[in-house]
């Protein structure tokens, strides 16, 4: 199935704070309904954004402020899009190195996946700083055999 | 993962002698990963010698909750008991098995 036709966007303004997240994922599944978005790209944009937006709000912060985040959700040249904004300090997540999957369970590291799975759902990534934030982009293809 | 009433983890714990099966639905996000930490420690300090997570019901699962049972079988495993995963679902599985997660997975009746 070719998803080119496909058209849409939405925004979603998070805090760091808790509580926000169920709500990003409850706009996440009605976008996905109202677009029609295939199953497998809405699992992979909601399996990514849990972990970006765990990095963001664990570790972007040195202060007890709120500090607002913004999705942004669109359908692309046949591709979902997701860009995550955040005032955070600087952090390339594509600095992480890749995890070796092979490794025994146990000797393996606990902890370090998020990055992984990002890699691995989603087909492209791209971090880059802009005007003071953080600007973390994410595509998913939407073409299916 | 698309209905509503699949936003929060719940579990059941169905208990066969020391044999402990957690029967996980719903979300496994990091609220969810704190929860599964909780019910494993609560059948590790009731005398589990066998802990199953049965994930066939769950319909999300990040790596929290990959750190929570890579943690809580490394313990098991080196007080001679074992935890195991069960019936991953199809919402699932595809995670654990890009983790490198396969040998935690078990074939269960």
């Amino acid at each position: 199935m070719n998803c080119n036709g496909l058209k849409g966007h939405v925004e979603v303004l998070l805090t760091n704070k808790p509580g926000d997240r169920q709500r990003l994922v409850e706009q996440l599944q009605a976008f996905a309904r109202e677009v029609q978005l295939p199953k497998a790209a809405l699992q992979a944009a909601d399996l990514a954004l849990e972990e970006h937006l765990t990095n963001v709000i664990n570790y972007g912060y040195e202060d007890n402020r709120t500090h607002e985040i913004l999705v942004r959700l669109e359908i692309e040249a046949g591709a979902l899009l997701v860009e995550v904004f955040d005032d955070g300090h600087p952090f390339n997540p594509l600095q992480r190195p890749e995890v070796d999957t092979t490794v025994p369970l146990d000797e393996k590291p606990i902890g370090g996946l998020g990055v992984h799975l990002m890699r691995r759902f989603m087909d492209e990534l791209d971090y880059r700083r802009e005007d003071g934030k953080n600007v973390f982009r994410m595509r998913k293809k939407l073409i299916t055999t | 993962m698309m209905s509503s009433n699949s936003q929060f983890m719940e579990v059941q714990n169905t208990i066969t002698g020391t044999a402990h099966e957690l029967m996980i639905s719903g979300r496994i996000d990091g609220e969810g990963a704190n929860r599964l930490e909780e019910v494993i420690l609560a059948s590790m300090r009731n005398g589990a010698t066998s802990i199953y997570v049965n994930l066939n019901g769950a319909t999300f699962l990040c790596s929290a909750g990959l750190r929570v049972l890579l943690q809580y079988w490394r313990q098991m495993k080196n007080s001679q008991r074992v935890l195991q995963v069960v019936r991953p679902s199809p919402d699932v599985a595809p995670v654990l098995e890009n983790s490198g997660f396969g040998g935690m997975l078990v074939e269960k009746s």
